[in-house]
């Protein structure tokens, strides 16, 4: 549980805002991030923050303010004040036309089963180390010069409402190892990324393992540059990530649906909207993600089913899209949630993967990826990190950046076939405060007809 | 603590880590970060939210190495340097090219950024009161999403290091967007929006945004052009003039020109996340960047969430050319980077730091940045003498969509609007316009540059970049801009 000293603070503070007839919200934020940048096979920079944030949001009938404060809770003073800031915006605000929701614990929850000690207090000499064996050994193979990141750190997340006295709280520690080989003079570029929920969970020897597994085909083979056409195309986990997180954001989030903005506009739950093969999930109890088993207006979480057999199951509302449009709310007042791909029935390996393709192109990252058109579900992204051609079901060349430009029904409505070994892929932004986020998908997903509308003449 | 107090604390701390062998370090004090964000979403306020973020960013050079530490308990002040020293002791233990300031640059100052009315002191019901009119003007049949934007920012920032520097810095930003959203006849939600902006010139306090000609007065015509959009037919694809009006103009200029002249980028820093850069060091000086027309500078604009007075190292932000008559003469700098780049370079091509060292908090640590990038205004004539100069060609505005490589070579961008032009004239609007390019070949096809009546500044205040992740505002003035032959939706091949 949160630290005494500042959970009798906040809960003096619900009490007193309670007794004062005010509906507050109270969502408390602790992160201890640290991080390494490698660049130009250095350390070039060590990071710590450690940092506390407050987010209190006060609700009078239709009307809602909110204050945040990133700083040491320290009084009670401070948090009468932080309340109070709520309180001016609140009777300032507009009232909303309709009912907005206010957050209700359904469930006290106190679980810190997520929390590794070591993996928080990780440290950069540590880390330096690990990274220092990993550039040694394979620097003097070759003109390669490595750059990366590894974030490690410890999340808490506590929440308040004067609806009761329940409380829930989550503590949570997570690390994303990031390293890129890129040889200097052909200016292509191998990658390594590691999700981490506990410390020890990798070694050197295996990232080593992992780039010298990439390294002959790239070593022996010019770029290969493909056709603007549509290919076959073996995705790899990130890519997966990506292809998922795109789906669900133009097609199944409830607001966009409500306004027709969605792909999914013209179909209705039961309607067959992707591949047979396509069971999307947000599943806080998969191994695969860092599962938050609540979110902040007090909803516990479970699993959630959006897309079954390529059936339309369910659509996500966070508490502002249900107010708006007479939902109950999913429990999605969080980050991304807890999304999975459900596996398939593929061997597990990549080398299964390219035996099944034949002949296809392996798109293991898709960069910069964005979507001109969601009502039709439309994305474009290049390809980055480890691509490569595959003839005869064996890796025969690195390619050149190609751009695919397709839509998510169409991706998902061509699969081939799709491992049954599933990976995390963690997909955790550092912007504004830590949230540890990952997606769990297929270990590589196999495509027909996927659009490539632009090549590059260089990785 | 009191602003005095932290500075007698820092002071003390810095000359502990001059003791202890560092070559140089730094503190950020954020006395005040204040934000206030308002969103109206059909006229319901779906954001109301102040925030308050108060702390210190330390930063340590040890042996070649950065260790940084961040900490809201300014009673823990020493214990932050202490952390950001073992951190650059540990990053020490897998050297590289040293890092390095160069040459001390001891400089004392400050910077007020220009305002007549500071937003935080406009009551909330005036601001409400001001959104919601505009938001009343924004209703009409065709539309079926509004959405109204405003956010405010004040920071007071305090800044030392073991040089002598000291610069206290009051950075006030305005931005605002509003946006219309309606269904086209074939139920893709189309979308004509628009960001605050300026001529470069005035103040950017609440001044600046009830200025009718900067956004309120802008709604009418949105509303109006995306009725035109939605009863429009697709931009058939082909090669054709392309005509990009500052509104989407600093997006290309942002995503191809700035980010690709990022010195960190450009030394394989970034690679491992935001990527990397087509421009190597030993290409600054000679590269054709783009036509004789292209004249680029990270300028100094006056209003502008670019201009900043001192950046995150404390030196005076200056203004100076990234690209001259076509060719790249520098890049987008630190102090740190310089000697790395000329090594890398094999003589020296970079010779005082760009200026572009920036953080977008306490708990950053600052990195290159783009700051006011800005084209320079040609002798093309106003847009209308561009567009009778046209024979077959479109006019685009305001991005919708925008993927880019990861080395800045080639991209792709959608944008709401695009009006064909034939023969001189503006002859119908199409919808879904794209198009996509690589990017020495898009800037070398640059033939005509608008003059100073077609110049604007277009703020961008969400541009990300860095790990840990940081959000930073900027500006890019940029005139109209005519591009030849540019493959206008997919190719032929790609249509497949």
């Amino acid at each position: 549980m949160l630290e005494q000293r500042i959970r009798e603070l906040l809960c003096s503070a619900r009490d007193e805002s309670r007794k004062a007839g005010m509906n507050v919200e109270l969502s408390l934020h602790r992160e201890q991030s640290n991080l390494i940048r490698l660049g130009n096979s250095a350390v070039a920079l060590a990071t710590h923050e450690g940092l506390t944030r407050l987010d209190v949001s006060v609700q009078d009938g239709r009307k809602v303010g909110s204050f945040s404060l990133t700083a040491d809770i320290v009084s009670a003073e401070q948090l009468r004040e932080a309340v109070g800031h709520a309180a001016e915006n609140c009777k300032a605000a507009l009232p909303k036309d309709y009912d907005p929701i206010f957050g209700v614990i359904e469930e006290a929850v106190d679980d810190s089963t997520g929390f590794d000690p070591k993996l928080e207090s990780l440290s950069a000499v540590d880390k330096t180390a690990l990274c220092a064996k990993v550039v040694g050994e394979l620097k003097p193979r070759g003109h390669y010069d490595f750059s990366g990141s590894w974030s490690t750190g410890s999340t808490e997340m506590y929440y308040l409402t004067t609806a009761n006295d329940l409380e829930a709280y989550r503590r949570l520690t997570d690390g994303r190892f990031v390293m890129v080989l890129k040889e200097q003079d052909k200016k292509w570029e191998l990658q390594v990324e590691l999700t981490q929920k506990a410390a020890g969970t990798f070694t050197a020897a295996e990232v080593i393992a992992r780039f010298a597994a990439l390294l002959p085909v790239y070593e022996q083979n010019d770029g290969y540059a493909t056709t603007p056409d549509r290919q076959r195309v073996l995705f790899g986990p990130q890519a997966i990530a990506q292809l998922v997180s795109l789906a669900l954001w133009g097609g199944f989030f409830g607001r966009a649906w409500e306004e027709k903005r969605s792909w999914t506009a013209q179909n209705k739950f039961g309607d067959k909207v992707l591949g047979d093969a396509i069971t999307i999930v947000d599943d806080p109890d998969s191994p695969d993600v860092f599962g938050m088993p609540f979110d902040f207006i007090g909803k516990r979480r479970r699993p959630f089913t959006v897309v079954e057999k390529g059936i339309f199951k369910g659509l996500i509302y966070d508490s502002a899209s249900a107010a708006r449009y007479g939902k109950k709310p999913t429990g999605h007042d969080i980050g991304t949630g807890d999304f999975t791909l459900a596996p398939g029935d593929g061997a597990p390996g990549l080398e299964a993967g390219r035996k099944l393709a034949g002949d296809a192109l392996y798109i293991p990252h898709l960069h910069y990826i964005h979507m001109p058109d969601p009502t039709k579900g439309m994305f474009t992204g290049s390809s980055r990190f480890n691509a490569m051609r595959i003839k005869g079901g064996e890796f025969v060349a690195p390619i050149f950046s190609s751009r695919v430009t397709d839509t998510s029904p169409s991706v998902f409505g061509n699969v081939v076939g799709m491992s049954s070994r599933t990976v995390s892929h963690n997909e955790s932004a550092t912007y504004g405060r830590r949230t540890p986020e990952a997606i769990g998908v297929p270990e590589w997903l196999l495509c027909d007809n996927v659009r490539i509308s632009d090549v590059a003449d260089s990785f | 603590m009191t602003t005095e107090k932290a500075a007698t604390a820092v002071r003390e701390q810095l000359e502990r880590m001059r003791s202890a062998g560092c070559s140089f370090a730094d503190a950020r004090f954020y006395d005040e970060d204040a934000s206030q964000r308002v969103v109206l979403y059909d006229g319901n306020l779906e954001s109301n939210n102040r925030g308050l973020e108060r702390g210190i960013g330390v930063r340590v050079l040890f042996q070649g190495a950065w260790g940084f530490a961040a900490t809201a308990d300014l009673g823990a002040i020493p214990a932050c340097f202490d952390r950001a020293l073992a951190n650059a002791r540990a990053a020490a233990g897998l050297p590289g090219f040293p890092r390095d300031m160069g040459p001390a640059q001891p400089a004392k100052g400050e910077y007020r950024a220009p305002v007549v009315k500071d937003p935080f002191d406009v009551p909330l019901a005036e601001k409400l009161a001001f959104l919601t009119a505009i938001d009343a003007r924004l209703k009409d049949e065709t539309v079926k999403q509004r959405i109204i934007h405003a956010r405010f920012q004040r920071r007071r920032i305090h800044y030392w290091n073991t040089e002598g520097t000291e610069v206290s810095r009051l950075v006030l930003n305005t931005f605002a967007t509003m946006m219309v959203m309606a269904p086209d006849k074939d139920g893709r939600t189309q979308r004509r929006s628009l960001e605050l902006f300026s001529d470069g010139s005035g103040t950017r306090g609440w001044e600046w945004l009830i200025a009718p000609e900067r956004f309120a007065g802008h709604a009418e015509r949105l509303k109006r052009e995306l009725s035109e959009i939605i009863a429009a037919d697709p931009m058939p694809p082909g090669r054709r003039d392309l005509i990009i009006l500052p509104g989407q103009g600093f997006l290309q200029v942002h995503e191809t020109i700035g980010h690709a002249l990022e010195l960190d980028r450009i030394l394989g820093y970034e690679l491992s996340f935001a990527g990397g850069s087509h421009v190597r060091p030993e290409m600054i000086g000679t590269l054709r960047y783009g036509s004789d027309l292209l004249n680029c500078r990270a300028g100094v604009t006056p209003n502008s969430p670019g201009t900043f007075g001192f950046d995150d190292e404390g030196t005076p932000q200056r203004d100076y050319y990234l690209i001259k008559q076509g060719i790249l003469v520098n890049v987008l700098s630190s102090r740190t980077d310089l000697g790395e780049a000329n090594a890398k370079a094999g003589r020296t091509v970079v010779t005082e730091s760009g200026t572009a060292a920036r953080a977008c908090s306490f708990y950053r640590t600052p990195i290159d940045r783009m700051t006011n990038i800005n084209i320079e205004p040609g002798d093309g004539g106003t847009l209308d003498d561009i567009t009778a100069a046209t024979e077959n060609g479109i006019i685009v505005d305001v991005p919708v969509s925008w993927s880019i490589g990861s080395n800045r070579e080639h991209f792709h961008f959608g944008t709401e609007i695009a009006w064909e032009v034939k023969d001189g004239r503006r002859t119908r609007v199409f919808k879904n316009p794209t198009y996509q390019g690589h990017t020495l070949e898009f800037w070398r096809s640059l033939d005509k540059v608008g003059d100073k009546s077609t110049w604007l500044l277009q703020s961008v205040p969400n541009c990300g970049k860095g790990e840990p992740n940081q959000v930073m505002e900027l500006g890019h003035g940029i005139p109209v801009m005519r591009f030849h032959d540019v493959q206008c939706g997919e190719s032929e091949a790609a249509q497949k």
